[in-house]
């Protein structure tokens, strides 16, 4: 017996802006505890919510660029509920009446191919603040600092098969905002959270299982695991006769195991309803469509664009393309004058290996362009090629022509400079001389390699093997 | 009476809120006794899905995205019943999780 | 010695002589007097220059501890200030003392103060109305010239009324909720009682004006303190017959037709009109303050600030629901779980859109007087005069029921107010004039009018 599996999630976002969702403190991240606060993030009596242009703004785009219907009135809900983090006893979120509905996420299927998952809403709400449970006996620990920071909330319709397809989407949707600047999108920093609901049907069936609920997935690997740890817990209640409750589960990734967090029943009943503090979030079609214009391109557009214009494969696009900061400093080699293939090769190899190391792209891309140059041009090994990037990564300034030069690694293709490499190799090695004579023609390598080891990577290989040749030739 | 005395206790446990069982019966009277009286509402024909009144502004003014905090006078460390290290402490979660 | 610190000198005198009327939570000679020095170290001196002025103990202020007259708040000291104060300071103003109210603001009589009832000035058997009753007590005693109180219901109007003073109630969002102690956030107004018509205008004028703090608040300028008129030539009244009943209380009903004929005899136009929707004000209002009420007071949780009362479990809900079960009087706590059920699953459409629904249509019935050339409505404020302590505790619904008058121009957002239009058996009857939204210049002018054309201690029969 098979099992289909249905997942939907709900991404949490944080958009980028300098304050708060509702009041002027700084929108950062690892201050002291209760430090970035004021009376609004506090809850104290008498202080009142004035929303930030900048998340909504934010959030109009994240909404375009997935494709969503902006609405031009939106209404700011309480959802009501007890706990330490929650200074209000609410939430301001967004409810039956969101930003944006209706949008849809291209991404690839590992088991399906290209698929369409469609966006249900996509709703401005703000976050809570922190509990720490195990720092002090008896007592949980509370931090407000985060409570306020905007967030945009996205969720899915159930229209995802398997716990690599929620993956697949997860990066594609990540990949969208990242690029419409809606957010860096970063798991490390808590800016990018998952909430994954599963349920399982048998296949042809129609309706929807029962379905349970991860909470606060913060990488993507986690919610791969936990979906699949799910998966198999739902089918193993199923098979043995059993049935599966609605409920809420937290993921512990040091175990990889999933424990149901027992969660009072009313607590689910939000009393949602206007948030009387907050008038109708009113935006002007005219507005909207200027944003839409505004709205920089987008992956798939920049993917179609590199196979297109540049003729790179599929590999190399999917790379460049990865993240938008990469693109663009590829785009900046190749306006530099560099070869695309050639400027992709290096992008994907010392360039991407640096912002690895140091996060960001060391080399100035007229820099790069230029060393490419010299190494398509026959002036520099590509060997030497990649001594030459790290000298430009600590000396950004220098000219490439001029750092190989200092550091001696211009190939040298002058006839008399080569012979007396090739003569002193040659007399060094006389056996194999012998044996290459005697007609074992895969010697010639060896002597290559020889003679660019004389001349430290100097020799201009491609002059080398002719005089070779001659010299051993009969 | 419109609402029994288990709706009423439902209705606490979800305000968090503490009612000795000796005040219970007294309570579930009072509260039903207004939940009756607002009930007459229901007597009013129309549109119910007709958009809500609204006092104030038609639309929201929003706040341009600068940082300026408002400065408190006094910091948490002066009102909250228990505070240490920076942190608002409160007895640690019974059986509710962490969500 | 300066104006000012002679006002505070005086102003600490009177309220001490005052304290038997349980009218003050909190007032300190010593911080008069540092007030006197800080308007008179301000420059130019300001329009409410050395005035004293009492505040509502729901408004936070950073000096004095603002407590809603509630175990919950009890000690609690605000680190942010409200606008409204800010602004009242910056006109010179001296803040004199914290009033008395029902606790966090839900009441009609002041019975419902954690820290006891206020005495009504002239009889202390009586109420003096409410919430705002310890406001309406000290103008009426004279302690101070004007007072600040917010309206949810009615809250400013009912105790002017009950008190003999003036009590005006803006539009809603003419002057800022930023430190207003939130009740039902959609009908909180702050508004001001005076001795006067002219005290409690300018008061009203120098609180009044947008406030980027206050997102509910109108994009307008402060209001200007109205021109004085001398009679009400061409401006027409409107008397809602819903709001003369046939067994409105006897002198009450001649209050209201000695001040009709006065303001014939200035010069209106006086017509009957109808507002078909205003009985169901008052339930309407029973639902919608107590829903949001419920979750405006869900923060008073004992986590962060106020009082900690923690019950045997010793466990986060025990926090939560003895903090709040112990914290929060019975009025209160009956709100809360009424807001709470009618907003819950399967009764929010019931109740709560259903009010939504009828707030619509009584707004629509003013909108619909006013838009068919009547310029302000006339109506008795209360249907009684001020009533006994203990009168009216025992019925949550009949409490409610002295709300009958004021609720609607709440529900509509629409400036109102009350003035003392006579005196029926020594006990103030008050008049409540309506208006138009933002029509409080209008409702000002034509109340000095009326109120220069009728001693409004005068016995009525
Ligand atoms: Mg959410
Ligand atoms: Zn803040």
């Amino acid at each position: 017996m098979t099992w289909e599996t249905v997942i939907g999630l709900e991404v949490h976002v944080q958009p980028t802006t300098r304050s708060k969702m509702f009041c002027g403190c700084a929108n950062s991240f690892g201050d002291p505890p209760n430090t970035n606060v004021c009376p609004v993030c506090l809850g104290l009596p008498g202080a009142l919510p004035v929303p930030n242009a900048e998340a909504v703004r934010l959030g109009v785009v994240g909404a375009l660029a997935l494709g969503c219907t902006v609405h031009p009135t939106s209404i700011f809900a309480r959802k009501n509920y007890f706990y330490p983090d929650l200074p209000k006893g609410y939430q301001v979120s967004q409810y039956d009446r969101p930003l944006a509905t209706g949008g849809a996420v291209r991404c690839e299927s590992p088991e399906r191919g290209p698929i369409e998952v469609s966006i249900t809403r996509l709703h401005l709400e703000e976050d809570a603040g922190k509990s720490l449970h195990d720092r002090y006996p008896r007592r949980t620990a509370v931090d407000l600092n985060r409570c306020g920071t905007p967030l945009c909330e996205i969720v899915s319709g159930p229209d995802l098969r398997s716990p690599a397809e929620a993956r697949a989407y997860l990066v594609a949707l990540r990949q969208l905002l990242v690029y419409a600047g809606v957010s860096d999108c970063s798991m490390e920093k808590g800016t990018l959270r998952v909430d994954a609901n599963l349920s399982v049907r048998r296949p042809g069936q129609s309706g929807l299982g029962t379905k349970t609920e991860v909470k606060n997935l913060n990488s993507f690997a986690f919610v791969e695991k936990a979906l699949e740890a799910e998966y198999h817990r739902q089918v193993g209640l199923l098979e043995s006769g059993g049935r599966v409750e609605q409920v809420t589960l937290l993921f512990n990734a040091g175990t990889g195991e999933l424990r149901v967090a027992r969660v009072k029943e009313e607590s689910h009943d939000y009393r949602y309803f206007p948030d009387p503090d907050l008038p109708p979030l009113v935006l002007a079609p005219a507005w909207v469509e200027a944003e839409r214009a505004g709205l920089p391109e987008l992956p798939t557009a920049r993917r179609a664009r590199y196979a297109d214009r540049f003729g790179l494969p599929g590999y190399d696009v999917g790379v460049l393309t990865a993240e938008p900061e990469t693109g663009a400093y590829f785009e900046a080699v190749v306006a530099a004058g560099a070869d695309p293939k050639a400027a992709a090769n290096w992008v994907m190899g010392e360039a991407l290996g640096s912002l690895r190391e140091t996060g960001g792209f060391p080399v100035p891309a007229p820099r790069l362009a230029e060393l490419i140059g010299l190494v398509t041009g026959g002036a520099v090994s590509h060997q030497a090629g990649r001594k030459v990037y790290a000298e430009l990564a600590a000396h950004p300034d220098h000219p490439p022509g001029v750092v190989a030069e200092r550091l001696g690694l211009l190939q040298v293709g002058d006839e008399s400079a080569l012979a007396g490499w090739v003569e002193a190799v040659l007399a060094a090695h006389p056996g194999e001389v012998a044996r290459f004579r005697a007609g074992e023609a895969k010697l010639l390598g060896f002597f290559t390699g020889q003679v660019m080891k004389a001349s430290q990577g100097k020799a201009d290989p491609k002059k080398v093997q002719p005089l070779l040749r001659s010299r051993l030739g009969p | 009476m419109s609402l029994t005395r288990e709706q009423v206790e439902k209705v606490a446990r979800l305000a968090e809120l503490h009612v000795p069982p000796e005040e219970l019966p007294a309570l579930a009277g009072q509260i039903a006794r207004i939940v009756d009286y607002v009930g007459q509402l229901g007597e009013v024909g129309g549109d119910e899905q007709a958009p809500p009144f609204l006092a104030g502004p038609a639309a929201v003014a929003l706040r341009e995205d600068v940082v300026r905090p408002s400065p408190l006078v006094r910091g948490p460390a002066a009102f909250a019943p228990e505070f240490r290290d920076g942190f608002f402490l409160v007895p640690r979660l019974g059986h509710l999780e962490d969500l | 010695m300066s104006r000012a610190l002679e006002a505070a000198r005086a102003t600490a005198r009177r309220l001490e002589a005052a304290a038997p009327l349980n009218a003050v939570l909190h007032w300190s000679a010593a911080e008069l007097e540092a007030e006197a020095r800080r308007a008179d170290a301000q420059a130019p001196a300001g329009a409410l220059y050395g005035v004293p002025i009492a505040v509502k103990d729901n408004i936070v202020t950073t000096e004095a501890p603002t407590t809603c007259a509630s175990r919950i708040l009890e000690g609690f000291v605000s680190p942010f200030e409200a606008t409204a104060t800010r602004r009242l300071r910056a006109a010179g103003a001296l803040i004199a003392a914290k009033t008395n109210l029902d606790e966090f603001a839900m009441g009609s009589s002041t019975e419902h103060s954690a820290f006891g009832r206020v005495h009504h000035p002239l009889d202390p058997a009586l109420v003096p109305g409410g919430s705002s009753g310890g406001s309406a007590a000290l103008v009426a005693a004279g302690v101070v010239p004007a007072a600040l109180g917010s309206e949810t219901g009615g809250s400013v109007r009912q105790p002017a009324a009950f008190c003999g003073v003036v009590g005006v109630k803006p539009g809603y969002g003419r002057v800022s909720r930023a430190g207003l102690v939130a009740f039902g956030s959609s009908l909180d107004c702050i508004s001001a009682f005076g001795r006067t018509v002219a005290d409690a205008a300018a008061v009203l004028a120098a609180m009044s004006g947008h406030d980027p703090d206050d997102a509910t608040t109108i994009p307008e300028p402060p209001l200007a303190p109205p021109v004085a008129r001398a009679d009400l030539r061409g401006l027409v009244i409107g008397l809602p017959r819903e709001y003369l009943p046939g067994d409105l209380d006897a002198g009450v009903r001649a209050g209201v037709d000695r001040a009709v004929e006065a303001m014939r005899g200035l010069g209106a136009t006086i017509r009957e009109v109808s507002l078909p929707h205003a009985r169901y004000a008052v339930p309407t209002y029973y639902v919608i303050a107590p829903a949001e009420a419920a979750s405006n007071l869900a923060r008073y949780d004992g986590a962060r600030y106020g009082v900690r009362r923690l019950g045997p479990a010793g466990d986060l809900a025990s926090l939560y629901r003895t903090t709040r079960g112990e914290g929060f009087g019975l009025e209160v706590r009956r709100r809360i779980l009424v807001g709470t059920y009618v907003l819950s699953a399967g009764y929010y459409d019931a109740y709560y859109r259903k009010a939504q629904q009828v707030r619509a249509l009584i707004a629509d019935d003013f909108r619909r007087v006013f838009a068919a050339g009547t310029d302000l409505l006339f109506t008795p404020t209360t249907p009684t005069t001020a009533f006994r302590a203990g009168a009216n505790t025992a019925d949550p619904v009949a409490m409610y029921l002295a709300d009958v008058f004021v609720c609607a121009a709440s529900l509509a957002g629409i400036p109102a107010m009350s003035l003392p239009i006579g005196r029926a058996e020594g006990l103030p009857v008050g008049g409540q004039l309506i208006a138009p939204e933002r029509g409080e210049s209008l409702m000002l002018a034509a109340a000095g009018a009326l109120e220069a054309a009728l001693d409004g201690t005068a016995e009525v029969r």
